[in-house]
């Protein structure tokens, strides 16, 4: 009996390192490029604040413990709010951070191509019928004909 | 019809020039500044570092209050608790209130700092950072000391270990008290 209280105690002792992980499912560098410094506003890899260390030292425990991308983020928004996220949610208001951008690129593109479909229509009447000729009406050449004709 | 299109894009342009001008009027109006001497302070509910509920600044109405922001990353806090616990000790039979307010910080570490440092006075956690910026605290530590009627007596921008911080931490307390 107390042989075997102690192979369960060894088993649960090497375990717990055993269950470590050994396949991260996120890495420390994608993530730093997800999220925010709190307190300089700008990315976790573009920061050495304390504050962002801090935050490194728990994504790389996370990560250490299997946990997933999606996983770490859901906890830093539930300790810092929405804001520690470098990009908006998919959800609600912040849905417009991400089709303004396309509509506004969409829009442009539209109004570029009218543009130049309506210069390239403005262009073509104004090509000369002869490009050899004078640019002269009839009336015109016909005087100047007839002036020429004096001279001869 | 080309004219109408022309009209149309110039009123867009002028429309969107008009919502930029706007929102540049808009944020420089709503800039946080730090309250100042006299000014009632910020309310705020916050919910509580450790344990269940909130706490609003406002349920404190009556008692003069010393409002400390901390986070568990910043070096001179851990200097300044021993000092806030000793005062805390010191003017709560005065009937002072202490409100520690954890900023931009995890819960996990900030809870493993007031239990390091034994600090006994409520402490609420701003993660956020919402209700710091109204108070326009720029680096912590920063304290602020409220009278009775919740207005700010004194306004302390570094740890109270300093030595000149001391004095006037005092006499601030005893205007609040007042």
């Amino acid at each position: 009996m107390l042989r075997l209280a102690a192979v369960v105690t060894a088993a649960l002792v090497f375990a717990a390192p055993a269950a470590a992980c050994t396949h991260p499912r996120t890495s420390l560098n994608y993530l730093q490029g997800q999220v925010m410094c709190p307190t300089c506003h700008t990315t976790l890899d573009m920061s050495d604040s304390q504050a962002a260390q801090q935050i490194k030292g728990f994504i790389a425990k996370k990560i250490a413990a299997c946990w997933t991308a999606k996983q770490i983020e859901s906890a830093l928004v539930a300790n810092y709010g929405q804001q520690i996220l470098a990009t908006p949610s998919h959800k609600g208001f912040d849905l417009l951070a991400w089709w303004l951008p396309i509509a506004g690129v969409l829009a442009g593109a539209l109004v570029l191509a009218f543009g130049v479909w309506r210069w390239s229509r403005r262009k073509e009447p104004e090509e000369p019928d002869d490009p050899a000729g004078s640019g002269l009406d009839e009336e015109d050449e016909r005087r100047l004909d007839d002036v020429l004709a004096r001279f001869e | 019809m080309t004219r109408r299109l022309k009209l149309g894009a110039q009123l867009v342009a002028l429309a969107c020039v008009a919502g930029l001008l706007a929102l540049l009027v808009w944020s420089v109006v709503h800039q946080q500044h730090a309250p100042s001497v006299g000014s009632v302070a910020p309310a705020f509910t916050l919910r509580r570092l450790e344990g269940p509920g909130k706490v609003s600044l406002a349920s404190y109405r009556g008692k003069p209050v010393v409002l400390n922001f901390w986070a568990s990353w910043c070096d001179p806090c851990k200097s300044e608790a021993a000092v806030l616990q000793r005062d805390w000790s010191s003017y709560r039979s005065r009937g002072v209130v202490f409100l520690g307010v954890d900023y931009h910080d995890l819960d996990s570490d900030a809870r493993r700092f007031v239990s390091a440092h034994a600090l006994t006075f409520p402490m609420l956690a701003d993660g956020s950072g919402n209700v710091t910026s109204r108070y326009g605290i720029s680096q912590v530590p920063e304290t602020y000391v409220l009278n009775r009627q919740g207005r700010v007596v004194a306004h302390l921008r570094g740890p109270l270990t300093d030595p000149g911080f001391a004095g006037e931490f005092r006499s601030a307390i005893a205007k609040a008290v007042d």
